[in-house]
């Protein structure tokens, strides 16, 4: 149906670069997330693929053809906003029938496709509703709805669950999902919101600062983030960034009093190359930080417990580092573990669990494990 | 308990001494219309508060030239007339013209700074600007013209009709537009179709805004216009006779028939004037 292309997309507003030479392909029948923190140019990005923002340059391509001077009503793309944009002077009805209208189908076959979008969604019972008195659930339906009817190939959705409470957000990702999959649209999602990205894409591109970070699958962006940013962006709670040097074949970690570990073994040889300063970071996620264990590969690095949060399912404990208050390390533990706050205990972590970022260009520079 | 009993009579206090207040002014005018000569005129050196002997002379008195009453102004149709054509014309030209560089202003940036210097227009006292707008209008031969008084008022409430419509504007949400344009809508489609319905009620009340601001104005109507084009505030000046001076009676009358079409356009725009009600468009 539709593959779309973003070649070096740049916009600008004023001084401000709102996207930077954005590239991206995004294949036939593919979801995928744009996912970042708020003005990172996502919505930007959006914008540009429907035709509502012209780039300052480079290219948007829909099936090899280029789609700059194609205005958006022809561009076969079903838009859905943020705050559902329904027009609340009209029906349910008349708003789900809007782009037909404009499109000047004849009456019946409008009739016909309203009333089979309607139910799909089921909303068929409230056709006759106005829809300023629509609950935001059904708003959110309608939205979906009138954004469909015009059978897009593409589907550009701008943080469409983002005002719902929770509980109806996981249902209504649910079906978000299945009815991309029953319909087979090129499917544009844009969030900030990481579980949404990775539970409904194929594929996330994590922007940050108007700039393309990373552009993988949900599995590679959470086990092999490209850089500082990914991987502190992807993950609840986030991952345990504890800053290094690196010197003859050990590392130093400044934060600790006795912080000297010795990893690498065999792959010492390939980040001695990969490394460009001596100055590192190494990461580790909450998960796989171990509290009360001696030994692992983490050597005799000590903590103090600061405070810790039962959720049920596990026990998220907050930790300083003994050498620097400033810093808080987290450890996902078992939900029966129960720490005493101002204890000092050893942390411990698998060598395969670490990543090892250069602190300059803040890139990954080593996953130990694969 | 006595302290909420005493917030509360001195707010019905503060609301009735305002009420009186606002109020005072339209009962003056609409009971002084209905007084016969003695009880209006000041000469009997007594107050009269309510009409004791109500009577139309005052309306009969603007309308026809025979009571010795009559003004020497003329009868007061022409003036009424000619309010009603050059406020109707000048609050639509304000509002075409406003409506849509409002929209400019609103979602496309247009002009650049050119939207503050037209309320800066606005700074300057309008007997400094009404001047030379009476050389401009001689020599384009358009004093004392419908057309030359319905453009002035035109633009003179344009900065009006700008900024409160952009304000309007402002609340519709743009994603509005914006779908309606995905949908396929041209950008003057859109605004036709979506953005208008929904500041229906802003324009209505700036429509009234703007009238009102035509209706009542006085000075560039005393200036510009003389005999065949004055308009109602001008002529509530000059109703005088030669045998008792200042008309209070036929001024308040004719007072009283010029507050007719704002109140009347204000109850017909009614639903309209409670602002919030149309921009429930979008949950945020």
């Amino acid at each position: 149906m539709a593959d779309i292309v973003l070649d070096k997309l740049v916009k600008r507003f004023g001084k401000q670069t709102a996207v930077d030479r954005l590239s991206l392909e995004i294949n036939d029948r593919q979801f995928i997330a744009i996912l970042g923190p708020s003005g990172c140019g996502k919505t930007t990005t959006m914008n540009m693929i429907s035709g509502l923002l012209k780039p300052d340059s480079g290219s948007v391509i829909f099936n090899g053809k280029v789609m700059n001077n194609i205005p958006p009503g022809k561009r076969g793309v079903g838009f859905m906003f943020q705050n559902y944009a329904v027009f609340t002077y009209l029906n349910v009805y008349d708003n789900i029938a809007f782009g037909l209208k404009i499109r000047k189908l004849p009456p019946d076959e409008i009739d016909r496709e309203v009333r089979e979008v309607a139910r799909l969604l089921q909303i068929h019972h409230l056709l006759s509703m106005m829809a300023s008195k629509l609950s935001i659930n059904d708003m959110q339906k309608v939205a979906l709805a009138r954004s469909m009817i015009t059978k897009p190939q593409i589907f550009l959705l701008d943080e469409p669950l983002s005002n719902l409470d929770a509980a109806l957000r996981n249902v209504m990702r649910a079906e978000l999902k299945k009815i991309q999959q029953e319909l087979g649209q090129t499917t544009v999602y844009v969030t900030h919101d990481q579980v949404e990205a990775m539970s409904l894409a194929d594929k996330i591109a994590v922007m940050n600062f108007a700039v393309l970070q990373q552009y993988d699958t949900p599995h590679n962006i959470y086990n092999h983030p490209k850089n500082l940013f990914v991987a502190h962006f992807i993950g609840s709670p986030t991952i345990n960034f504890m800053n290094g040097v690196y010197k003859n074949g050990e590392f130093v970690l400044e934060d600790f009093n006795r912080g000297t570990i010795s990893i690498g073994g065999g792959s010492r040889k390939n980040f001695d190359k990969q490394l460009k300063g001596e100055n590192v970071v190494l990461g580790v996620r909450p998960e796989h930080m171990k509290i009360g264990e001696r030994g692992g590969d983490a050597g005799n690095l000590r903590a103090e417990v600061v405070s810790f949060e039962p959720l049920g399912s596990k026990t998220i404990v907050y930790m300083h580092p003994d050498a620097n208050p400033g810093v808080i390390l987290k450890s996902t533990m078992d939900s029966d573990y129960k720490p005493k706050i101002g204890e000092v205990k050893s942390l411990s972590f698998e060598e395969k669990n670490l990543y090892l970022f250069d602190r300059e260009s803040t890139d990954l520079v080593f996953r130990f494990g694969s | 308990m006595d302290q909420k009993l005493y917030k509360k009579v001195l707010k019905l206090l503060l609301i009735i001494v305002v009420t009186v207040l606002f109020f005072f002014p339209i009962y003056w005018i609409v009971t002084m219309a209905f007084k016969p000569f003695p009880e209006w005129t000041a000469a009997g050196g007594k107050i009269y508060w309510f009409p004791n002997h109500p009577t139309l002379d005052n309306f009969r008195a603007i309308f026809s030239q025979k009571l010795e009453m009559s003004p020497i102004s003329g009868t007061a149709i022409r003036p009424i007339i000619n309010s009603l054509v050059v406020s109707v014309i000048g609050t639509c030209i304000a509002m075409v013209v406003g409506i849509f560089a409002a929209y400019g202003i609103s979602r496309y940036k247009a002009g650049g700074s050119l939207p503050f210097m037209l309320l800066q227009l606005r700074m300057f006292p309008p007997i400094a600007i009404i001047i030379p707008i009476m050389i401009m209008w001689a020599f384009l031969h358009m004093t004392d013209t419908w057309y030359g008084l319905s453009l002035i008022y035109g633009v003179v409430t344009l900065p009006f009709s700008v900024w409160l419509m952009k304000t309007f504007f402002d609340d519709i949400p743009h994603e509005l537009d914006e779908a309606a344009i995905v949908d396929g809508c041209s950008n003057i489609g859109a605004f036709f179709k979506v953005v208008m319905p929904l500041a229906k009620g802003g324009i209505a009340s700036t429509a009234l805004f703007v009238f009102i601001l035509n209706w009542s104005d006085f000075l560039i109507a005393l200036i510009l216009t003389d005999r065949k084009w004055t308009t109602i505030p001008v002529h509530i000046s000059k109703l005088q006779s030669a045998l008792v001076g200042a008309l209070y009676g036929p001024k308040a009358a004719l007072g009283l028939i010029a507050l007719i079409p704002p109140v009347f356009f204000g109850i017909l725009i009614q639903k309209y004037l409670v602002r919030g009600l149309t921009f429930g468009a979008i949950k945020k």
